[in-house]
């Protein structure tokens, strides 16, 4: 309330200042504006005669007065709502008078209840006359009473051993308080002269106040300001046990009911000023800053903005004074001595202060994804605030180098982790960006200094331990983003802690997946082992861990390797709810409603709009990715289509397409593919291209042409061998240059296509050489030899489960039988890390080498499922279990999620 | 160009400084770099061993003077100086063990050598650290075999496992450095136990250790008569293939060249082809990608301008171009068998993917003439490694059309199941009978 309108005025009494300066000419009509406002300010003079304090009494009197009359007539109902009421005027009164003793008023008259309570309670006879209301809030007083008063025994005795104590002191707090007055008075006089010797600290404040607006506006808006202000009158007087004791006061107010919650701020802020040690100034500025994160009560709305750019700036300060001070040490386990502030700054020794930087700067950084979150990010507002990033990255930078220099390098490892996560899902340009605003603000606030320097220069000598700015203001950023992250990464793969390390790495991941270094990221991934350890982390991490998957599956897209993006995202796309496994706004789910609980723990989970994977994007490579490795899988195995199915979710939406009886101009991503689809299965290379280069979205490619040119490729392709899947047996021989023809390819490229589509024995087929021409041999299976091979497949699945079944109730023991498929898995389960261990990971020695397999096992999944399966049926089903690996593991990630909205609703 | 392709800055990251002077002699006789940076790396290198007077030779060569600094004289004299000082601290254990007598009375139980030394000797620990700093000394001093003598020793008394394996590490490399190859071999196997079997304080001590250990064996490997099969037994170890795929991925190049050259190992080869499709974005070199050529890409013209570049690779490599001389007519072994299997690989994939080839066009392939083309392929048919035949009229070769018989096919894929279903039954019972016993 208050408060915040006596900040606006202020406000508006600087810009008149600054504006005083610069331009003299509007002189006029600011006289004018000055008249009319110092009219309405005399008014409210007229009307602001009585002091809150004499104002509370008066009222805390009147309600005696009150309570005195109801037990003239013996109304216990009445005299129940008065002891109410005075109990909550003792509370107003006592915040008014700064004292930690009640008045005498009211243990006056609480000793007065209690031997009209007494009587009444002696007198039997008048107690059943009573009505029953009546004696219903007598027994209630009884109890009230009994337990109130207990905690003023000691004055309630005392008041009755000897009331006349009581009265008098009463009286003598009279007078300090006239004085008081009078002083008032006295400086009113002075504030209106607007004389330079005037006090320090009300310098700033009233001295423009009494010029402007004159001393009464003041004094309504802010009187616990004004209080405070008396009480460090004389700058001379201030001791640190002043500072102190006030300074508990107010931490003791927090958190109770009725404190305003920027007023505590502003108090303590205040209290930064006058404090008399660094380190006093120090324990101050922590208060302020935990009183800053407590403006905002709720979990779901966040701080205000104002609020969130002091907070930085006061921890700035917090870093100055550390940077100042070396021996000055920040702990949060140990309780500090009382009086550890009192050491002034000559002290040398250290001198330990509770906080917690990591904490703060976690929180602060809660504070802004919130924000952004809750933002809406088409506004300007939005924008806005994402120009605040460079103000945090560089707090954090600081903190940092603080806990670097201070050797807490588990503190600088989880900062680090911070700025990873506001850094990692930039790309190059982006980054770019954020680095010329840093520097552009730095140039706008060379110019604006001079501005503001008058400002400075008032505000300057009213603190008592000044901070000269120690610490950087301005971010420093590498060249590029890589190396910061580098940086960064390293320091957290050193001293962080496993989830620290796990995200960092997810984040790590995600980026090298960005600038388009999949082998690298795809290492990372592999040889972390993130997979299979991701169930057990916390959703976040989890959300952390499908976005990089997904942006790793665009990065393999673009590079093109179609197999591996196609496996890394699809098991995203198996469930149907992408967005929701991304973060990316709130899926409606058909089958279950969702509690009120679960959604807003969902909403408190999404990503802030800038940070999303665009989702369009992601399904048209996901689906083209699955089109191009379908259509000829399809064509391959016309008999027993349903056998090989490389994507569930493409075949599902082809069925749905196919079902329909008129087909439309392709409107979204997935009708654009499934045109794209039939004209691909006709071999119709051209066609097929065309509609999947009118997509839109692949303006969101930053080497579009590249990409394109690639897809091109990459149809082509599989063009030519759906077109030999399904026609070779309708041929004899074909030409070399025919099929090169055909498909527009080169002879080399397609002679390097055929040539291994026979290497793998997918086409029965050999080159005639001296004629060019591909020669089909004929080796269809009978029908009885087709349904042999089958049995024989369904005979080694069967062995196979059987022997799953056995290791299921027995462990794995010496089972040397296994097949490939089932060692893998149970390498991946048992296996530590890969290339943690080459990052100093203490991980089980046996894991690398495993983990080698696995990673092997993934690779050649990922990349060779439907291009060689050479090495035969073994090697294939190596492949696709690690493919499915990919899978498993989102799947894992998924239920998981699933099991936890079930916990907590 | 040919520089392109060369190793020796990689590899000798991981060497040893004085197993670098051979890699460095060899970059001279090939010519690759200009003779005075050799030189100039050379002396770099001697400075930090204390081969003062090898070092002042090379200066005089480098600089055409016969003068020698101050600096290199005051340095001689130190070392003498130093070397006269360990040798007398170690002398009362090098007198024991000259004399022949003395050493009958050891045993091989290291508690009771220590034991009789002590109490006969009066040789204590003291001593025997003094033999172990003495034999480092002598090898920085460029006398190996002296070093290797006293590394030797000092192993049989020594009780300090960090200790015994760097006086380990130090035998090998006297070894190498002295050509004794199959003394060097055994010692290699004895190192790579440790690395294997030791508890290593991190596990990133232990990769490097075993890359180092590769680096070394590479001068072993390449002069040892087996060295070529036991290569692709030690890189090919999964632990070994995934230090050298996470920090030597160079190393390939080694690993491929014997594979190539290897006939018996090709059930592993499959395997590895698959290593370097995964490594070929991190290593580029000519051999690795004459193998992706031939069996990943199927790029016969691609993999027959490899053929050149592998050539000249192995020609300029230290390990791969071992010249073998005799009298004044010299040959390089590895090349001339690596260019035959690459023929023979490029063939036979070429062959299976063909009904009928032209003889002319196979020659260029193979890099023969005509002829010579010719007379190979009869020969292959002739020891029936291919069922082909040639038509002479049109020029051309023939394959006889191959095709797996289905029911061999059948076999094949059921031949294991009922193996496997009996495993499993006889464990079934093993596992059920302490049951029923219960």
């Amino acid at each position: 309330g208050d408060s915040e309108t006596e900040e606006e005025s202020d406000y508006d009494e600087q810009e008149d200042n600054v504006a005083a300066e610069t331009a003299v000419q509007t002189a006029a009509s600011r006289y004018y504006t000055r008249d009319s406002s110092d009219s309405e300010d005399s008014e409210r003079q007229g009307r602001v005669i009585r002091r809150i304090k004499d104002k509370r009494f008066d009222e805390m009197t009147a309600t005696v007065d009150h309570m005195k009359n109801a037990m003239k007539i013996n109304d216990w109902v009445s005299l129940q709502e008065n002891f109410e009421k005075i109990n909550k005027q003792l509370g107003k009164v006592m915040r008014v008078t700064e004292a930690d003793r009640p008045p005498n008023i009211y243990i006056r008259s609480l000793v007065m209840l209690e031997e009209f309570l007494n009587q009444s309670l002696a007198n039997k006879e008048a107690k059943k006359k009573m009505s029953s209301t009546n004696a219903k809030a007598l027994n209630s007083m009884k109890q009230k009473l009994k337990k109130n008063n207990r905690l003023y025994e000691d004055l309630i005795v005392q008041c009755m051993e000897k009331p006349e104590l009581f009265e008098d002191q009463g009286e003598d707090e009279k007078e300090p308080e006239e004085e008081e007055e009078e002083e008032e008075v006295v400086e009113d006089d002075f504030d209106d002269a607007s004389e330079p010797g005037e006090d320090e600290e009300d310098e700033e404040e009233e001295g423009d106040d009494g010029a402007e607006t004159g001393p009464g506006w003041e004094k309504m808006l802010s009187k616990k300001d004004k209080m405070l202000d008396k009480q460090f009158k004389d700058a001379s007087q201030i001791t640190w046990d002043i500072v102190n004791k006030k300074f508990k006061e107010i931490v003791a107010a927090r958190g109770k009911k009725g404190t305003g919650r920027i007023e505590l701020v502003e108090q303590l802020t205040f209290l930064t000023r006058v404090a008399r040690t660094p380190a006093q100034k120090l324990e101050i500025l922590f208060s302020v800053v935990s009183a800053q994160f407590d403006v905002n009560p709720s979990l779901i709305g966040h701080m205000p903005i104002n609020v969130w750019k002091q907070c930085v700036q006061n921890l700035l300060t917090i870093l100055d004074i550390l940077t100042q001070y070396p021996n000055i040490v920040v702990d949060d386990t140990v309780e500090p001595d009382e009086n550890e502030t009192q050491k002034g700054a000559g002290y040398s020794g250290s001198i330990k202060i509770w906080g917690n930087l990591v904490a703060f700067l976690e929180r602060i950084d809660v504070e802004y994804f919130k924000s952004l979150q809750v933002i809406d990010p088409h506004t300007h507002e939005y924008v806005d605030r994402l120009k605040d990033e460079p103000l945090f990255l560089v707090l954090a930078q600081d903190v940092q180098e603080y806990l670097e220099n201070i050797g807490d390098y588990k503190g600088a490892s989880k900062i680090a982790l911070k700025r990873v996560e506001l850094v990692y899902y930039k790309p190059q340009g982006v980054y770019g960006a954020m680095k010329n605003l840093a520097a552009q603000e730095e140039n706008e606030e060379g110019n604006s200094t001079e501005v503001s320097k008058p400002e400075q220069i008032t505000k300057a000598p009213s603190a008592y331990v000044a901070t000269p700015e120690l610490v950087a203001r301005k971010p420093t950023f590498p060249e590029s983003s890589r190396a910061l992250m580098d940086d960064l990464v390293s320091l957290i793969y050193k001293f962080g802690d496993e989830r620290t390390k796990a995200r960092a790495m997810l984040c790590d991941i995600y980026h090298h997946a960005i600038l388009d270094d999949f082998s690298t990221s795809r290492d990372l991934l592999l040889m972390s082992h993130l997979q299979e350890n991701v169930q057990h982390m916390d959703i976040s991490t989890q959300i952390l861990f499908n976005r990089a998957m997904a942006q790793l599956g665009l990065c393999a897209f673009r590079v093109g390797l179609v197999a591996e993006s196609h496996s890394c995202l699809a098991e995203l796309y198996s469930v149907g709810r992408v967005k929701e496994l991304l973060a990316q706004g709130i899926s409606q789910s058909r089958y279950h409603e969702k509690t009120p609980e679960q959604e807003r723990l969902e909403r408190r989970r999404q990503m802030p709009y800038h940070m999303h994977i665009n989702l369009e994007l992601l399904e048209a490579v996901h689906l083209t990715a699955a089109m191009l490795l379908e259509v000829p899988n399809m064509a391959a195995n016309v008999h027993d289509a349903k056998r090989k199915v490389i994507s569930k979710n493409f075949r599902r939406l082809l069925e749905v397409s196919e079902r329909q009886t008129y087909i439309g101009p392709p409107e979204n991503v997935r009708d654009h593919v499934m045109a794209a689809t039939v004209a691909l299965r006709q071999g119709d290379f051209e066609k097929a291209f065309a509609v999947i280069e009118s997509l839109d979205v692949w303006r969101l490619l930053q080497h579009k042409d590249d990409v394109l040119k690639m897809l091109k490729a990459k149809i082509k392709e599989e063009a030519l061998r759906t077109y030999l899947f399904t026609y070779s047996y309708s041929y004899d021989s074909v030409s070399l240059e025919h099929l090169s023809k055909m498909f527009d390819l080169l002879e080399s490229q397609t002679h390097s296509i055929v040539s291994r589509m026979m290497i793998n024995e997918e086409l029965h087929a050999s080159w005639d050489q001296p004629t060019g021409c591909v020669v089909f041999h004929d080796v269809e299976h009978t029908r009885l030899q087709g349904l042999a091979f089958q049995l024989s497949e369904k005979l080694a699945i069967l062995a196979e489960t059987n022997e799953r079944a056995m290791e299921a109730r027995f462990g794995t023991g010496g089972l040397e039988g296994l097949p490939l498929r089932r060692k893998d898995g149970y390498d991946y389960a048992a296996s530590g890390g890969g290339r943690w261990q080459d990052l100093s990971f203490p991980q089980d020695r046996q894991g690398g080498q495993v983990a080698r397999r696995g990673y092997n096992a993934g690779g050649g999944g990922g990349g060779r499922v439907s291009s060689s399966s050479s090495s035969g049926a073994n090697n294939r089903r190596g492949g696709s279990s690690a493919g499915r690996n990919f899978g498993t593991q989102m799947d894992g990630s998924t239920n998981r999620m699933g099991m936890v909205y079930l916990n907590r609703g | 160009m040919a520089s392109d392709y060369d190793l020796t800055q990689r590899i000798a990251a991981h060497l040893d400084r004085h197993m670098v002077f051979p890699l460095l002699q060899w970059l001279q006789e090939r010519g690759l770099y200009p003779e005075e940076d050799i030189l100039k790396a050379k002396i770099e290198l001697l400075n930090a061993t204390n081969m003062v007077d090898y070092a002042v030779d090379m200066h005089k060569a480098l600089y055409h003077t016969e003068e020698v600094s101050q600096e290199m004289v005051e340095r001689r004299a130190q070392v003498v100086a130093r070397m006269k000082q360990l040798e007398d601290a170690a002398s009362p254990i090098t007198k024991f063990l000259q004399n022949p007598n003395a050493t009958q009375e050891l045993r091989n139980d290291k508690q009771y050598s220590l034991q009789l030394l002590h109490d006969k000797y009066q040789i204590g620990p003291e001593q025997i650290e003094a033999l172990y700093h003495c034999g480092k000394f002598q090898f920085e001093c460029g006398n190996y075999t002296t070093a290797a003598d006293y590394l030797y020793q000092y192993r049989t008394f020594c009780t300090n496992p960090e200790k015994s394996l760097t006086a380990l590490w130090g035998k090998l490399a006297a070894e190498i450095l002295m050509k004794h190859w199959d003394i060097a071999l055994e010692e290699l196997n004895r190192l790579k136990e440790i690395i294997d079997s030791k508890s290593f304080s991190s596990p990133l001590n232990q990769v490097q250790s075993r890359i180092w250990l590769m680096h070394w064996s590479l001068f072993v490997f390449f002069n040892h008569d087996n060295g070529k099969t036991l290569i692709i037994d030690l890189f090919n170890q999964d632990k070994y293939l995934n230090a050298i795929q996470t920090n030597a991925p160079h190393l390939l190049r080694y690993l491929a060249a014997a594979f190539v050259v290897n006939k018996r190992k090709r059930p592993q080869f499959k395997e590895f082809i698959k290593v370097i499709q995964q490594e070929a974005y991190s290593s580029k070199d000519p051999i690795t990608e004459f193998l992706a050529c031939v069996f990943v890409n199927y790029d016969f013209d691609g993999a027959h301008k490899k053929m050149r570049e592998c050539e000249e690779v192995i020609l300029n490599d230290p390990f791969l171009g071992m010249r073998v001389g005799e009298g004044s007519f010299t040959t390089v072994p590895l090349r001339d068998e690596f260019l035959e299997n690459a023929r023979l690989f490029i063939f036979e994939t070429y062959c299976r993917i063909h009904q009928r080839i032209e003889m002319r066009v196979l020659a260029e392939k193979l890099n023969l003439k005509f002829e010579e083309a010719e007379a190979w392929i009869v020969n292959l048919i002739r020891t029936s490694k291919l069922d082909a035949k040639i038509d002479s009229k049109t020029g051309t070769v023939t394959m006889e059309p191959h095709h797996v018989d289905v029911y061999e096919q059948l076999i094949d894929h059921t031949k294991t199941l009922s193996n496997r279903t009996y495993k499993l039954v006889s464990q079934l019972l093993e596992h059920g009978q302490p049951q029923a016993i219960r």
